[in-house]
């Protein structure tokens, strides 16, 4: 089929280019995949439309969560695990209040996203965030301006965490390293430099 | 359940702490004010943000929140927080481990490597739930520990999304249109302000702020005009993540569509403070990125 998206981190565009991902064929355990990993019966969708009605991000751009479910049920990994738009899913939670048949939408995005992890296939947004988790144990770390204002506050300087108690910080790695994250997340980095 | 219902093990999370520690300190002193005390809960990491980790591996999220909850537990104590983002990983977590053996039997595996085991012996809870309760604090004692009521203040409120939704597995009741937090801005003197599609997302969360800046902002921006549209001076949320992308996010809204909205961002627990007499100083609220003074100069 035709590619008429693409993403804006050429290496991974030319990488997903590369590797032919762009086949007919449909996997019919993909959507058992999915439905394990994400907890929710996603194949008892009846496409009504209400979780893209309900979607912030569908008026701003091609995602459509209606798409990503019928192309589950359908086995169209390929196509699924490709496309930019998977990542595009604020998990708002508005389309798995309303779905009528009490299905969890994000939940299956939030598995297919894992299902594309598992291929190196991920904006690097999120590795980053792996990363700074393992060296100081917060996506978001402490800073000198921080710092400042804190100690004004009569507050420490460093949150009473892992910032203030690095002896933490290798229990937390052992995690990551238990699934291999941070590895995985330095190699794909890296790749795409 | 832990036994004292007024103490509680306070899990920071990232963005409070590292980019507004006004909201830390709000939250320890209000609460104190309202019969609740926050112990630091020694040790604790990122929760882990509940988009990043849970869009990459979902077990990671559940075995990296976990062990915050067993921080807790050794403790003996429950969980009180300020964040939605953490909110949606702690609260969920804990409660997924409690009622799903096999998913706690597998997250024990891993936590048995760092000399750690989940029992799903504590409850965790958000400060704004606790301030509404009234088995616990309630709006009664709220208004009754005002003293400079936000007189004649319009404010919008943001719920935000992962403390309520999805309203299925949560216990907060309506989830289209809920006016508890209403209740709570109202017992600080000010009006709370109803304003077009109130319940929409901030546009951050999910990677989304960190995966396409442009598109996060989009939706902000719909918010942001949304609220200009009914006049309010402020706009108040319980969740550091949505204020970031609505403080900075003004900023970035400016340089990328040239809109400006000058709209103050403050966490619920900052007008808090400021209602019960705390200064803008010991608020930090000089660290916010769109000016907070000229709703200052409305309610001082």
């Amino acid at each position: 089929m035709a590619v008429k998206k693409d993403y804006k981190d050429q290496k991974l565009a030319e990488k997903l280019r590369d590797r032919k991902y762009y086949i007919p064929d449909s996997n019919p355990e993909f959507i058992k995949d999915v439905e394990k990993i994400g907890q929710t019966a996603a194949h008892m969708c009846y496409q009504c439309g209400t979780c893209t009605g309900s979607c912030p991000s569908a008026p701003r751009s091609s995602y459509r969560i209606r798409l990503f479910m019928r192309k589950a049920v359908l086995g169209l990994e390929e196509e699924i695990l490709t496309d930019p738009d998977l990542w595009l899913c604020t998990t708002c939670y508005s389309c798995t209040d309303r779905c009528p048949r009490n299905l969890a939408p994000t939940d299956a995005i939030m598995a297919m996203r894992n299902l594309a992890f598992k291929r190196d296939i991920i904006p690097r947004n999120f590795l980053q965030t792996v990363q700074l988790i393992y060296k100081s144990g917060h996506g978001v770390p402490n800073n000198d301006a921080n710092r400042a204002a804190r100690k004004k506050l009569g507050l420490e300087e460093e949150p009473e965490t892992t910032l203030k108690y690095p002896e933490y910080l290798p229990g937390i790695r052992k995690i990551l390293d238990h699934y291999r994250l941070k590895e995985n997340a330095d190699r794909i980095l890296a790749e795409g430099e | 359940m832990s036994k004292n219902k007024h103490q509680y093990a306070f899990f920071l999370g990232c963005i409070a702490p590292n980019r507004y520690p006004g909201i830390e300190a709000a939250a320890i002193r209000t609460s104190k004010n309202v019969g609740i005390d926050l112990l630091p809960l020694k040790g604790a990491s990122c929760c882990p943000a509940p988009g990043a980790f849970g869009s990459i591996d979902l077990n990671v999220w559940y075995a990296m929140a976990a062990r915050n909850v067993v921080l807790a537990e050794q403790m003996g104590m429950d969980i009180a927080l300020v964040c939605n983002g953490c909110y949606k990983s702690i609260w969920e977590v804990n409660h997924k481990l409690k009622h799903n053996d096999e998913l706690r039997d597998g997250v024990n595996e891993v936590l048995k490597e760092i000399d750690m085991e989940f029992k799903g012996s504590v409850d965790v809870w958000h400060l704004a739930e606790l301030y509404y309760d009234p088995e616990i604090v309630g709006v009664k004692k709220i208004a009754d520990s005002i003293k400079r009521p936000l007189t004649g203040a319009r404010i919008a409120v943001h719920y935000g999304c992962h403390l309520m939704k999805p309203g299925k597995e949560r216990h907060f009741g309506d989830t289209e249109n809920p006016m508890w937090i209403e209740e709570l801005v109202a017992a600080l003197g000010a009006e709370p302000v109803q304003y077009r599609n109130k319940m929409q997302c901030c546009g951050a969360g999910g990677g989304v702020r960190g995966y396409d800046l442009a598109h996060a902002l989009d939706i902000t921006n719909e918010k942001m005009i949304n609220m200009r549209d009914v006049g309010v001076d402020a706009v108040t949320e319980v969740c550091p993540f949505c204020q970031l992308q609505f403080d900075r996010g003004q900023i970035e809204i400016k340089e990328k569509f040239g809109a400006e909205y000058g709209i103050p961002v403050l966490h619920y627990n900052e007008l808090l403070g400021l209602a019960q007499g705390m200064s803008p100083d010991e608020l930090a609220l000089d660290l916010h990125a769109i000016d907070v003074e000229p709703f200052l100069k409305k309610i001082l």
